[in-house]
């Protein structure tokens, strides 16, 4: 360790000038370009070569993460092939991860191998994941149930925390400093001496906020500050017995204007590695997470309380896993774990108890030279719910050692929420309605026709309370890969089959005009389209990479009612009826029929420098329907035009240990137009220019 | 093959046999009127007459209750003639070479549809906001065009976005009109245009805890859209309607906000406003909603 009275100068300086960036010192190799030494977890839960799995797979360096200069899981993950980060501006601020497609209720996200919990209608906020301290991110697309059970029907994201290994404490300070007076700090510590290891992350961010909408009053995103600390310990018993413990606490806190809006996110994770021998081992571990958040509404004169809304959810879940090697190629996985959830929410009567049982099984095995396969499934019986049987299917085969060829099918599912299950909502101050879950709907029903609010019910009462069956996927991938030199290029055909999604339908109109609203397995859709990743190493110094995703997403009824001349538009001047042609159907909200990203890193290393620019861009999406055919056409206004955003940043190195970074996201001021947005009150997509500057001090 | 042959065989006889009858006599003979087709029709539409001998069109006179009309087509045995203006219902008198002689059945002479368009009709609602939906209901009366306050010459009533229809029975919501005419609804989908008839459809009527044009998003004439927070009319639903005295209706919604803008803004267009298109047909029992 070298703090040194000049060090703390640096410090000092470091949070107090908040025009000060960094950079971390790192090993020149694996920003872009394939490392051999490249292997990911989360495809197989055992460790894998990344350039040999058969099934597409992203892998986000922390090189990469740390010279484009952001700080937060949704910032780097918009800049990968076939990664959209939707922003939901019909709500404003809150972001949501789209993978082929597919939205962001049906991608897992794992830290270190374990769930996180905690969505907002089905929404889980990745900006809540600070990423000053992980190794790697990776991402698995495609319906991966057969390893991660509910949930990861278009793919999982798992972030993966940094070991320490080095008997000295080494680590970084950082403060970066950016736009909207955007704030972070962050502490990083490691060690590990003899059987012992720790690691210490603290992270800080405040902000400002920003608004998208100038002309009204309030912000879209108000103000407030997040503190994420995260403690780990490794020790290592003996020469096959290793323990690994993690606590993460996360608290998030926003300043509005009357109430208040907080949000706590905390994971236990306790993991034990027993090697019996050389071959085969057990994995015991056990996580449990609570997150809940408390929004309260007053009212500004009279202190009246108008909203209390809280949320509480909690995941205990202890999992056993078993890898026997019959040989290096040919390895056995089996597992069992056991998830008992409980929710506790204002909107609901009493505290939900779900609890399920499972258990998978992975081989994965080389039956020729150049064939590998791995054949995996799970099943899963839950209390709430039908139980299923999740397989999956993955081949490569290699042509030569500069081609391959790669397949997988397989099946994903996600059990109804909570929300589906056991909401009893009725809007007081939006109109009178009310929804109801399918667990309590029944009761619901009844409760309210005693009280002779239903004028007349539109389903048949002894269909009530019948169970929801999980929403499922069956999702293909078939892709050719190719090295050879400096370059290294893969094309993958995806293409996701979803049946049984969850919508919501009328059980009955009330004697206020308004409606009951229920839950049914109702929609089909589909998702189909290619990818490609192209990656170069153009000079001894610099790294391009460019990404393509060609996308295709529909709703499959809807397809076929426009198909049968059966859905009629409006013409927009003349408010006639038109019938519309196939191709007037653009298909779901929120998706892009092409998307670009284009990546260059150089390096100048006598100079310790090094720069970088990224291109996003995303073609023409529409947000919602407008003219009440119930599907999103090209006569609806509705859409945002296609747009790029420009991402630049320098990172300089002085002293050895210091590293300072300045950069630009949005360089270009993209802010775009909401097409949703009144005549008189403009709203934006994007508040336009980040600039930042962070300095990092690496020990 | 066989049948055609049959056919021009037959021709050919025939021919043969009024080739032989001409040759026979040099009086001009008596033609008949055998039948009109429709036996109805409105002003302007196409008439086929049937019957035998009709001697050349020049030398017809061919009347409505008495008013000339134009002959557009002629044969021997046919002749296809546009009811004129003025016409009355009654018989249709052909006149030629001194001999008159009337159809064997009368001509009804139907009321031409009426085509129009309704603006701003205004249909406000108490309550809702939690609280059970009230107000008297807006009722429109086909026949008129308008707005009516009759309790019983009316067709539909509107009220938020519940449409009544003036048959059937009160549902059970507060201030509903009472229904004591005829009336019913069917929903059909389509172009307005391409709805051109009322026959088949079935006619649902207002009933107890039910309106025979069903409420809630996506169940009736419109959807909500939660993001949007607007209401627009689902495009391509046809409502057709029986009116309170047994004549037909077809209407289409065109907005719910006051002067039907192409995009509405939920919070400064005021709604429950409505603007429709509609086609009735006065003449009773008929079903034509082909609007010229």
């Amino acid at each position: 360790m070298s703090l040194n009275k000049n060090n703390f100068l640096i410090i000092f300086f470091v949070f107090t000038t908040p025009c000060a960036l960094g950079q971390e010192k790192t090993e020149r190799d694996s920003i872009l370009t394939e490392n051999l030494e490249e292997v990911v977890v989360t495809a197989t839960r055992t460790v894998r070569q990344l350039s040999s799995l058969p099934l597409p797979v992203t892998l986000i360096a922390k090189e990469q993460i740390a010279r484009s200069g952001v700080t937060r899981l949704n910032e780097i993950l918009n800049e990968q092939t076939g990664i959209v980060m939707t922003p939901d501006v019909t709500i404003g601020g809150g972001e949501g991860v789209q993978i082929q497609g597919i939205a962001s209720d049906y991608v897992m996200v794992l830290i270190d191998g374990v769930p996180v919990v905690g969505r907002s209608s089905g929404n889980l906020d990745l900006s809540r994941f600070a990423i000053g301290n992980i190794k790697q991110i990776e991402v698995v697309k495609g319906p991966s149930s057969s390893l991660f059970g509910s949930e990861a029907l278009g793919g999982v994201i798992n972030i993966i925390t940094e070991r320490p290994n080095s008997d000295k404490v080494t680590g970084q300070i950082s403060h970066r400093a950016a736009s909207f007076n955007n704030q972070n700090s962050t502490i990083n510590l490691n060690q590990r001496k003899g059987k012992l290891g720790y690691s210490v992350f603290v992270d800080r961010l405040s902000t400002d906020g920003f608004d998208l909408t100038p002309n009204q009053e309030g912000q879209t995103v108000n103000p407030f500050f997040n503190y994420t600390l995260n403690g780990r310990l490794y020790f290592n018993v003996s020469e096959n017995l290793k323990a690994f413990a993690s606590g993460r606490y996360f608290l998030q806190d926003f300043d509005i204007p009357s109430g208040t809006s907080e949000e706590r996110d905390g994971n236990l994770h306790l993991r034990l590695d027993h090697n019996l021998t050389d071959k085969s081992g057990f994995e015991y571990e056990f996580y449990y997470t609570n997150y809940s958040t408390n929004e309260q509404t007053v009212d500004p004169i009279n202190d009246e309380i108008l909203l209390d809304n809280d949320f509480d959810q909690k995941l205990f879940r202890p999992e056993v896993r078993f890898n026997h090697n019959f040989s290096s190629d040919n390895t056995l996985t089996l597992g069992g774990g056991y998830n008992l959830e409980t929710l506790n929410r204002s909107l609901f009567a009493d505290e939900i108890t779900f609890n399920s049982q499972y258990v998978f099984a992975q081989y994965d095995f080389r039956p020729l030279k150049k064939l590998n396969i791995i054949a995996g499934a799970r099943f899963d019986n839950h209390s709430e719910y039908n139980s299923q049987l999740s397989p999956k299917l993955s081949a490569r085969y290699d042509l030569n050692p500069h081609w391959a060829l790669k397949g997988s099918v397989g099946s994903g599912f996600k059990a109804p929420d909570f929300r589906q299950l056991y909401l009893d909502f009725t809007n007081a101050s939006g109109g009178g309605y009310s929804v109801f879950g399918k667990e309590v709907e029944a009761e619901g029903i009844q409760r309210l026709q005693a009280n002779d609010e239903v004028a007349n019910l539109a389903v048949d009462p002894n269909d009530l309370g019948e169970p929801l069956d999980a929403e499922s996927s069956v999702g293909i991938n078939l892709g050719v890969g190719f090295k050879k030199g400096k370059l290294r290029s893969d094309l993958n055909f995806f293409r996701n089959d979803f049946e049984n999604l969850i919508d919501t339908r009328i059980l009955a109109a009330k004697t206020n005009g308004q409606n009951v609203f229920g839950y049914i397995n109702r929609e089909s859709v589909y998702t189909q389209g290619l990818e490609v990743d192209l990656q170069y190493k153009a000079l001894e110094n610099l790294n391009l990479s460019a990404g393509y995703q060609l996308l295709y997403a529909f709703d499959k009824d809807k397809e076929d009612a426009v198909e049968n001349g059966e859905v009629f538009g409006r013409d927009p001047e003349t408010l006639e009826t038109i019938r519309l042609e196939r191709s007037d159907y653009f298909g779901l909200e929120n998706r892009s029929r092409h998307t670009l990203n284009f990546k260059a890193f150089y390096e100048v290393p006598e100079w310790g420098a090094n720069a970088n620019l990224r291109v996003v861009y995303r073609s023409r999406f529409g947000l919602a329907d407008r003219n009440g055919n119930d599907i999103l056409d090209e006569l609806d206004n509705s859409f945002v035009d296609g747009y790029a955003l420009v991402n630049l940043s320098f990172g300089k190195t002085f002293y050895e240990h210091y590293q300072l970074q300045l950069g630009a996201n949005n360089l270009l001021d993209f802010q775009g137009s909401n097409p949703l947005a009144t005549q008189d009150n403009e709203q934006l997509i994007n508040p336009g220019t980040q600039l930042f500057a962070r300095l990092n001090i690496q020990f | 093959m066989k049948t055609t042959l049959k056919l021009f065989s037959l021709c050919t006889l025939l021919f043969a046999f009024m080739a032989c009858s001409d040759d026979d006599g040099d009086t001009v003979a008596e033609f008949t009127v055998t039948a009109i087709t429709p036996d109805s029709g409105t002003v302007g539409s196409e008439i086929t007459i049937t019957g035998t001998n009709f001697p050349d069109v020049s030398a017809i006179n061919l009347t409505f209750g008495g008013v000339p009309a134009t002959i557009s087509s002629a044969t021997s045995t046919q002749l296809v003639v546009t009811v004129p203006t003025g016409a009355t219902s009654g018989a249709v008198t052909v006149s030629a070479n001194g001999f008159t002689q009337d159809a064997t059945t009368s001509f009804t002479v139907l009321a031409n549809l009426v085509s129009g368009t309704m603006e701003n009709l205004e249909a406000p609602q108490t309550g809702s906001q939690g609280e059970p939906a009230g107000g008297p209901f807006t009722k429109f009366s086909f026949e008129t065009g308008a707005v009516t306050d009759s309790d019983t010459e009316w067709d539909i009533a509107f009220r938020g976005t519940t449409i009544a229809v003036n048959g059937g029975t009160v549902t059970g919501t507060n201030d509903e009109p009472a229904r004591n005419g005829n009336g019913g609804a069917a929903i059909e989908t389509g172009l307005f245009a391409e709805v051109t008839s009322a026959a088949g459809l079935t006619f649902e009527v207002d009933a107890d805890g039910a309106f025979a044009i069903p409420t809630g998003s996506g169940e009736g004439w419109y959807n909500y859209n939660p993001a949007t927070f607007t209401l627009s009319p689902i495009p391509g639903r046809v409502l057709v309607f029986r009116t309170h005295d047994g004549r037909y209706a077809k209407v289409e919604i065109l907005s719910y906000y006051r002067d039907a803008p192409a995009v509405p803004d939920p919070f400064m267009d005021e709604s429950r406003m409505y603007t429709f298109n509609y086609v009735y047909n006065p003449n009773e029992g008929e079903t034509n909603l082909a609007a010229n």
